[in-house]
């Protein structure tokens, strides 16, 4: 009980400075624009921004949908951009000669401003959701593709060896070592990847769109309504922060042996399962 | 096949150059069988502009119509603006959080959050704060090249060796002397990481303020193109950023190589063997 309390205290302890720091900017702001030192126009309250947040989160309720879109353009992109980039980057570590006509086509999406598609990926998947997937799936390609085939590449000869001296067969050595391997590097990718399938959708949103919490940020900045609009900002980071926190928490499962505590509390949990299994 | 048996039989190309064969072959097998599924009746041309076409667009926008240069100029120049705005501004606010510990402690959760925001979604914002014009987009451009100078710095700081650092503080040096000589140096291959992917989103913001602005520029001139449906023209643009990027790319990579000289062998001789001799000059007598 008192060793609870004692965590509790700690966290307040560590995080009093920081609410105390960011309180203190907050009402240095508030008060700037209250003295009319800044245009309230341009730059709202901060408490008019946080009356917004409560009319769009609870009395109106109407920013759901918004949020819920976006972010379903943003995770189907994904989930696209993230299929093909893998499936591509294995079939390149498996197959140096299919790498070798591969790469040159992926360094020319890399290099072109994926971003400069939008006009034209909107004429061909239309003004719905789908040319919003499309775009977020163009965006997170190339970081994705990059960071496994990298993965992939990089061998231990030391590993190598043990593996075949112990008569590993390939398919062996590439399950075991090479994508264990290429795990860490490949969540990296898939981290970036996340955020820019994000940038994608919001922009596509920007661009031609009837839903979305990039088309509800657009029209209210157009209107002046500057408070909704951060308050639509605020809603991106939050897709942002859930995004990246979900990918945070995927790795942290699957990339066990990089924590410490979770690389103890997995191997204690396949011991005990050892033993049940075999005996003694 | 029978042109290469031939070249191989007269000893001729060696690996590389039957590769590049190969990819050339590849290259224009693909743009070959566009144009016949276009000219077949498979693929729309309305949506999917065959490769001739884009080819007469380039002609076009760059010869005898000629619009392109006066976007493109007007683009370019708002990227450089802003980057240089932007990336100075992320170097020297990372330098400066870097040194300082608490400062550094306070500002971290703020990093955070503005790391999950997607950073161009402010354009909307910003162009309604500051007016349609060229001030917003040059601030939308500042904005996205901010971040990635500043974390590269801020963590390039941060990682500098202990014992180099325990080094200059031995010798005696100022702040100021152990930032030049020592901390920047150590930085810069992470800090000009930081600069080539500040350049890239430079290019993307130019686009993404052009796109809500729509009066010049290459984005504009994209979004026009497309909603005309001169689908070939629009891709001729694009076309034109995809060699913009990769020269941006290269020349990034060459500047790389001569600001951290000390990295690859052939700069770290050439440099040193002219600090010798503008010392040699200076008076010192070479000791070899």
């Amino acid at each position: 009980m008192s060793d609870a309390l004692g965590k509790a205290g700690f966290w307040v302890v560590r995080l009093l400075p920081h609410l105390m720091v960011l309180t203190g900017l907050l009402a240095i702001w508030e008060w700037l624009v209250a003295a009319g030192i800044i245009t309230s126009i341009l730059i709202p309250r901060p408490s008019a921004i946080i009356a917004s947040v409560f009319r769009l989160y609870v009395t109106e309720g109407s920013i759901y949908e918004h949020f819920f879109i976006t972010l379903a353009e943003a995770v189907f992109g994904f989930l696209i951009g993230a299929g093909v980039a893998i499936a591509l980057a294995v079939s390149s570590s498996l197959s140096e000669s299919f790498a070798r006509y591969v790469t040159p086509y992926a360094v020319v999406l890399n290099v072109t401003p994926g971003i400069a598609l939008t006009p034209i990926i909107i004429a061909w998947f239309g003004y719905g959701m789908g040319s919003k997937i499309a775009l977020a799936a163009v965006l997170c390609f190339f970081p994705i593709f990059v960071n496994t085939l990298t993965g992939l590449r990089q061998t231990d000869p030391d590993r190598e060896e043990l593996f075949r001296s112990f008569g590993a067969t390939q398919r062996q050595v590439f399950t075991q070592l090479r994508v264990p391997a290429a795990l860490p590097l490949m969540f990296a990718g898939l981290k970036i990847g996340l955020t820019t399938a994000l940038i994608g959708a919001v922009v596509a949103e920007f661009a031609q769109a009837t839903a979305g919490v990039g088309v509800l940020m657009a029209r209210s900045s157009f209107s002046l309504d500057m408070a909704s609009s951060l308050a639509a900002l605020l809603s991106m980071t939050l897709i942002g922060l859930i995004l990246f926190y979900s990918m945070e928490l995927l790795d942290d499962r699957i990339v066990f042996w990089r924590r410490d505590a979770r690389m103890s509390a997995v191997s204690r949990a396949r011991a005990r399962a050892w033993a049940d299994g075999t005996g003694k | 096949m029978a042109v290469a048996a031939d070249i191989a039989a007269a000893g001729g190309p060696s690996l590389r150059q039957r590769r590049m064969l190969t990819h050339a072959a590849i290259f224009f097998g693909l743009v070959a069988l566009w144009e016949i599924g276009s000219r077949a009746g498979w693929l729309d041309p309305l949506f999917f502009p065959r490769p001739t076409d884009i080819l007469a667009s380039f002609w076009r926008i760059y010869v005898t119509q000629g619009n392109i240069w006066y976007h493109l100029f007007v683009s370019l120049s708002l990227v450089f603006a802003g980057f240089i705005a932007g990336s100075v501004l992320g170097i020297g606010l990372g330098a400066l959080v870097g040194m300082n510990a608490t400062v550094r402690r306070f500002l971290q959760p703020y990093v955070i959050v503005l790391e999950a925001t997607p950073r161009i979604a402010v354009a909307p914002l910003l162009i309604a704060a500051l007016g349609f014009g060229v001030t917003s987009k040059i601030a939308i451009i500042m904005l996205v090249c901010f971040f990635a100078p500043f974390i590269n710095t801020l963590s390039g700081v941060i990682n500098v060796d202990r014992d180099r650092l325990e080094l200059m503080r031995s010798l005696g040096a100022s702040k100021l002397q152990t930032l030049r000589k020592l901390v920047l140096p150590e930085a810069i291959p992470v800090i000009m990481a930081g600069e080539r992917l500040a350049l890239t989103a430079a290019l993307s913001g130019v686009l993404v303020a052009e796109f809500i602005q729509r009066d010049k520029g290459i984005g504009t001139l994209i979004l026009t193109y497309t909603r005309n449906l001169n689908m070939a023209s629009a891709f001729a643009c694009i076309f034109t950023l995809t060699a913009i990027g990769f020269l941006i790319f290269k020349g990034m990579e060459v500047l790389d190589h001569r600001i951290a000289f000390w990295k690859n062998e052939a700069g770290l001789r050439r440099v040193s063997t002219k600090r010798a001799r503008g010392w040699a000059e200076k008076g010192g007598a070479v000791h070899v």
